[in-house]
């Protein structure tokens, strides 16, 4: 900090730490906090309150059908109605005086209170996710190593650029380039009815869509890119001169891969996972799409329902400090095997 | 010196594999693109009616997906406004600070990358609804800056890294003011990083969904609007947008080639 101060004065140094403060603060701490605040409570009644409300409620519709009764009445039914009215009224004004408003109870409630049906869905969806990740990386590693030691340097970097241009499309519309490839009457299915196998008139086709198949498919097509990249950039450090040695030495194939390249490339290898089952784990967009609502929900689906659905903040908030524990432990697990630290998460 | 046989197989299946990994990424684009081509009112390229080009029409006559892209476009520039003067001075204060803090500092504000977008928007959401305020494209631009601000971070910390802190140094010796080594010699230094930057917190901003649609409230981006029709009905209009996304990056990595290119042969002379 002192050699901030010297180089840019105090001023300048306090405008830095004031934006960094902002942003450390404003963007990602207390957002964080609010909404773990948020999964701490909810709003509960006491039973005696509960029924307090209802009788004010049943009083004011009591009300509203005697006034109805009075405009159709007269002689003297007007003032006997009146006067019931006046009673029901003082009636409601003492009881409302007395009545207490939703209080908030904090607890765990929120999150213990999951379903079966959803604590299933969070254990599908990570398992899921995981396996997202471990397909990615076996796609991926090939490519990756490809690239960085075998390609020369022209090819490379074409082969770099082919990797790059499906992801300046935007991810929905990735996704839904195989919605249509893999929908009932989607171009698999129509190559099948082409060959006699389906029938789209019996609608016999092949349910793509159903299985959690074709959410793999999509993701890992979504994903590749921020799974080869970080492999890449390690792989690209390996001396080539280690490789032939390796197999100088006689190491076949494999044993120089497990060796020599998969150690050094150690540290890629773990940011691409991380970011892969992270995107994959909290991706709404790709469920969403694929299986539009045919192959059973993942988690994000459940949490986007808890707020703009059924409108429980509080349960919402809860599931996705859940998912969001899930996602560290998985970064601290990943980073504790590769034997990686933060510092190297960011090349 | 010929390679044994065992090698060369093996380049010839990696070979392979890279070419069917190609297909894989490639394919789908294709029959996207194809689908606005068709004269269908379903996004099909297996029911074909024929070549037209209404679709493009369609799209020019839709207000909502344009109201979505001057809504992006708008977050977008508050992203790079928030997201460039934050990250900077992260970058900054981190490259200077020596402090055992700095490592739980770097942590904290490279974590926004590392968190799923849906809990960035959902957790801004929250925030500001104690502060009164609802969704919409303000915060759109806050949660999208959270994460983008991070980017930004790395970035000029990577530029920050390779400074030569002398050439400072020698400023304040010769007189220079504080504010006139920042911009004398720290900004012009750092002046390739912060275009790259605000192009890439660019992209990041436009590409967004799962930060975004719970951020957005009752407004709309491009992308969220492209998102909602897919509950409420496809047309070819939406594969349109797919073409003309296509066809700008291709032209943008044609010209990227070029310039390397280029650029590689000033360097040879």
């Amino acid at each position: 900090m002192r050699s901030l101060v010297a180089t840019y004065g105090r001023g300048l140094t306090a405008l830095f730490c004031g934006l960094a403060l902002i942003w450390l603060l404003g963007l990602i701490v207390l957002p964080q906090l609010f909404m773990l605040e948020r999964s701490l409570w909810w709003q509960e009644q006491p039973a005696e309150a509960f029924a307090l409300t209802k009788r004010i409620d049943d009083l004011y519709n009591e009300v509203s059908l005697l006034e109805f009764d009075r405009r159709a009445a007269e002689g003297e039914e007007v003032a006997q109605l009146e006067a019931r009215i006046a009673a029901k009224r003082a009636e409601i004004a003492e009881l409302e005086a007395v009545e207490v408003a939703p209080v908030r109870v904090y607890g765990l409630a929120n999150y213990v209170k999951m379903s079966g049906l959803h604590f299933w869905i969070f254990v599908k969806t990570i398992f899921y996710a995981m396996l997202v990740t471990l397909l990615a990386l076996v796609v991926c590693y090939p490519i990756a190593f490809a690239a960085a030691q075998l390609a020369s340097p022209a090819n490379a970097a074409l082969l770099l650029l082919g990797l790059v241009v499906p992801y300046a499309i935007n991810e929905l519309l990735r996704v839904y380039a195989w919605l249509m490839i893999l929908d009932y009457q989607g171009v698999i299915n129509s190559f099948l009815a082409w060959l006699g196998l389906v029938d789209f008139e019996k609608r016999t086709w092949v349910p793509f869509l159903e299985y959690p198949g074709a959410v793999f498919v999509a993701m890992v097509y979504a994903y590749v890119l921020f799974m080869v990249f970080p492999m890449y950039n390690t792989m690209e450090t390996l001396d080539r001169n280690q490789l032939e040695a390796a197999r100088d030495l006689g190491a076949s194939t494999w044993r120089t891969h497990w060796r020599v390249v998969i150690p050094h490339a150690r540290p890629g290898i773990a940011v691409g996972c991380i970011m892969t089952f992270m995107l994959s784990a909290g991706s709404f967009a790709v469920p969403q799409i694929i299986s539009r609502g045919t192959g059973g929900d993942w988690f994000s689906q459940l949490i986007y329902r808890q707020f703009f659905e059924s409108f429980n903040w509080n349960v919402g908030a809860a599931y996705a400090f859940t998912l969001l524990l899930a996602c560290i432990v998985f970064i601290f697990l990943v980073m504790r095997l590769a034997g990686v630290g933060i510092r190297d998460i960011a090349k | 010196m010929a390679a044994p046989p065992e090698r060369r197989w093996g380049e010839a299946v990696l070979n392979l594999y890279i070419v069917v990994f190609f297909v894989y990424l490639f394919a789908p684009l294709l029959v996207m693109s194809l689908a606005a081509f068709n004269d269908f009112q379903y996004p099909s390229v297996t029911q074909w009616r024929g070549w037209t080009l209404r679709w493009f029409g369609e799209l020019a006559r839709d207000v909502r997906l344009q109201q979505g892209l001057i809504n992006s476009l708008l977050i977008a520039m508050g992203v790079i406004a928030i997201s460039l003067p934050c990250g900077l001075a992260g970058a900054l204060i981190l490259t200077r600070l020596e402090s055992r803090w700095n490592g739980l500092l770097y942590g904290i504000l490279v974590s926004p990358i590392l968190t799923p977008g849906i809990i960035l928007g959902i957790s801004t959401l929250i925030l500001w609804r104690n502060l009164g305020v609802p969704g919409g494209l303000f915060l759109a631009c806050v949660a999208q800056s959270s994460f983008i601000a991070s980017y930004c971070m790395l970035l000029f910390m990577a530029r920050l890294q390779r400074q030569d802190r002398t050439l400072e140094d020698a400023a304040l010796d010769l007189g220079a003011s504080n504010l006139m080594v920042f911009r004398r010699i720290t900004l012009p230094f750092l002046t390739p990083t912060i275009a790259t930057a605000a192009v890439i917190g660019f992209l990041q901003s436009i590409e967004n969904y799962n930060t975004t649609v719970f951020a957005i409230g009752g407004q709309w981006t491009l992308v969220t609007e492209i998102g909602s029709r897919f509950r409420f009905g496809l047309t070819p209009v939406i594969n349109v947008i797919g073409v003309i996304f296509v066809v700008i990056t291709i032209v943008c990595a044609v010209i990227w080639t070029v310039l390397r290119q280029r650029e590689r042969q000033m360097t040879i002379r």
